[in-house]
């Protein structure tokens, strides 16, 4: 049985007072699994990865403990959020999908005058939709490093079962991923809770909400859009 | 100290697997159940616990067999996959040209395992731990020859400086090459050069060994690029960050932006419209 949340496969009112609703409960719950999970797998992967880290490994109870700790978060990290795709959260997991392999003109836009805004600047680009030129990035960052991740880490996992050429292609694909994402996830992190304009998206993926400011400061097409959609579903 | 070698001259070979029994002896590694494989090879592969065994290969040709035998054990590159594989540090090549693990800092992830072009480490899958042959270097270090090269009664093993036999090597060579005209030497060169060398007497693909053994492309390319250009890249994503927080500091954004977003729309218009 679904546990539609939020959703009841009906658009709901958006815009609430001086709110907007951005993420769904169900949104919100595998972002928070995906993110606690992520610097699990993290930490527990670089007590493997490098002699440095692996003294850090007592406070779990040693490297082994880890490694377990590392496959048991995996089934956190790929099923629980796997499954939000299908009995959770389906339809809003979908959109932002499809939102985010929407690659247009407008967010290669965003994406040149990004830098700037990264640093304290203000740079010019066209209003945005309800994700921008750089969440759509991170967001396919995340979507392909799980995928890859995933797979090369369930080659390694039962490694005798595979072939070996596989297995010695797994490793560098496994560490490339984690790469990529974790040097993702320090900017996503700095843009959420550090960065003076952005921040304000935090509470998005806290109750669900964002100020109407920031969403029109930040995201006029799409909560143009959903005026617009609200303005209509009330009237009928 | 200089570089050991131990010659393996099949064309001494009598397939007597006394090696084998004397690996497991000094070793004190238990005996294992064994299966007939084929004709006389009584052993598949390593285990945990048999670090040597013999190969026999019957090969026909003219109406003729040939017993190709080989004792198979750890090779001791001078360039070990295994080493640069290993995730703890605990593969290391000594001076005499040995490559050991150190089981106290083994984790058992089995990188070596599955990077060894010859297929040599194997897993202990409870104790978590990676096993091969030693070289018997707690006999070399005492002046001792290895286990198996000690038992060995036909003379196939030899054990001694690596120039003084490898010179050996290749004077037998010629001699076998006679009788034998694709015999070879295996371990001059590959792998940067073995430490337990091989007088075959084919090539090595009929003995089951590749041709041209190497360090595998995804283990060069995961230690040697992967690793520090994503290190670069998460240290950068970092650095760019630390920047970010400070020319946001100097630029006062910090302390506009309370005001500006939520009391006042209308300087609210970052983000496009400016
Ligand atoms: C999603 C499913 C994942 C699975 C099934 C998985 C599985 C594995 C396995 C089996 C290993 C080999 C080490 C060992 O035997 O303990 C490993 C290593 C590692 N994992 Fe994962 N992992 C996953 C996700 C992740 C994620 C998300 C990260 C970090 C962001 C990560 C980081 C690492 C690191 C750094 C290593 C060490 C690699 C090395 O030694 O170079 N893993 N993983």
């Amino acid at each position: 049985m679904a546990i539609k949340m939020e959703t009841r496969n009906q658009v709901p009112i958006r815009i609430v007072e001086d709110k907007v609703l951005r993420f769904s409960k169900g949104e919100r719950i595998s972002h928070w699994v995906h993110a606690i999970s992520f610097f699990v797998l993290l930490f527990t992967g670089l007590g493997v990865l490098s002699t440095f880290f692996q003294p850090a490994m007592t406070i779990l109870g040693g490297i082994h403990v880890a490694r377990v700790i590392h496959r048991i978060s995996a089934l956190f990290f790929v099923v629980v959020v796997g499954l939000m795709f299908f009995i959770g959260n389906p339809r809003y997991h979908w959109r932002w999908i499809k939102f985010v392999f929407n690659f247009t003109k407008s967010d290669w836009q965003h994406v040149s005058a990004f830098p700037k805004e990264f640093f304290g600047g203000h740079g010019a680009y066209p209003e945005q939709e309800k994700y921008n030129g750089g969440e759509k990035i991170n967001s396919l960052i995340t979507i392909f490093g799980t995928v890859f991740i995933t797979l090369s880490g369930i080659v390694m996992w039962w490694a005798p079962f595979f072939p070996v050429g596989l297995v010695r292609w797994a490793y560098p694909v496994h560490d490339l991923s984690m790469f990529l994402m974790t040097a993702a996830a320090i900017g996503h992190i700095y843009l959420g809770l550090l960065h003076p304009d952005s921040k304000a998206a935090m509470s998005g993926m806290l109750n669900g909400y964002v100020s109407k400011e920031f969403a029109r400061a930040h995201h006029s097409a799409w909560y143009n859009r959903l005026k617009e959609e609200q303005k209509k579903s009330i009237k009928s | 100290m200089t570089r050991k070698m131990v010659l393996i001259d099949t064309s001494k070979c009598t397939g007597c697997k006394a090696c084998s029994v004397a690996c497991k002896e000094w070793n004190e590694l238990p005996a294992e159940k064994t299966k007939l494989v084929t004709s006389y090879q009584t052993q598949k592969d390593f285990t945990t616990k048999t670090w040597t065994y013999m190969t026999f290969i019957e090969k026909y040709e003219n109406q003729k067999m040939d017993f190709l035998m080989r004792k198979a054990q750890c090779f001791h590159c001078a360039n070990p996959a295994c080493m640069k594989a290993c995730s703890s540090q605990a593969i290391t090549k000594t001076v005499l040209g040995y490559v050991l693990i150190d089981h106290d800092k083994c984790i058992g992830c089995g990188y070596c395992v599955e990077n060894c072009p010859f297929g040599v480490p194997k897993l202990d899958p409870i104790k978590k731990k990676s096993y091969k042959c030693t070289g018997c270097i707690d006999r070399v270090e005492n002046d001792l020859k290895p286990a198996c090269v000690h038992t060995c009664q036909p003379g196939a093993l030899q054990f001694g400086e690596r120039d003084v036999l490898l010179t050996q090597a290749k004077k037998r060579l010629a001699e076998v090459q006679k009788t034998h005209p694709k015999a070879q030497l295996y371990g001059e060169k590959e792998m940067g050069g073995t430490t337990f060398l091989y007088l075959l007497l084919d090539s090595p693909d009929v003995y089951g060994l590749p041709v041209n053994p190497t360090i595998p492309l995804s283990l060069t390319l995961w230690k040697d690029v992967i690793r520090p250009v994503g290190g670069l890249a998460v240290g950068g994503a970092a650095a760019a960050v630390v920047i970010g927080v400070f020319a946001n500091l100097l630029k006062g954004n910090y302390h506009s932006n309370k005001e500006k977003v939520g009391n006042d729309p209308s300087s609210i218009n970052k983000g496009g419209k400016d």
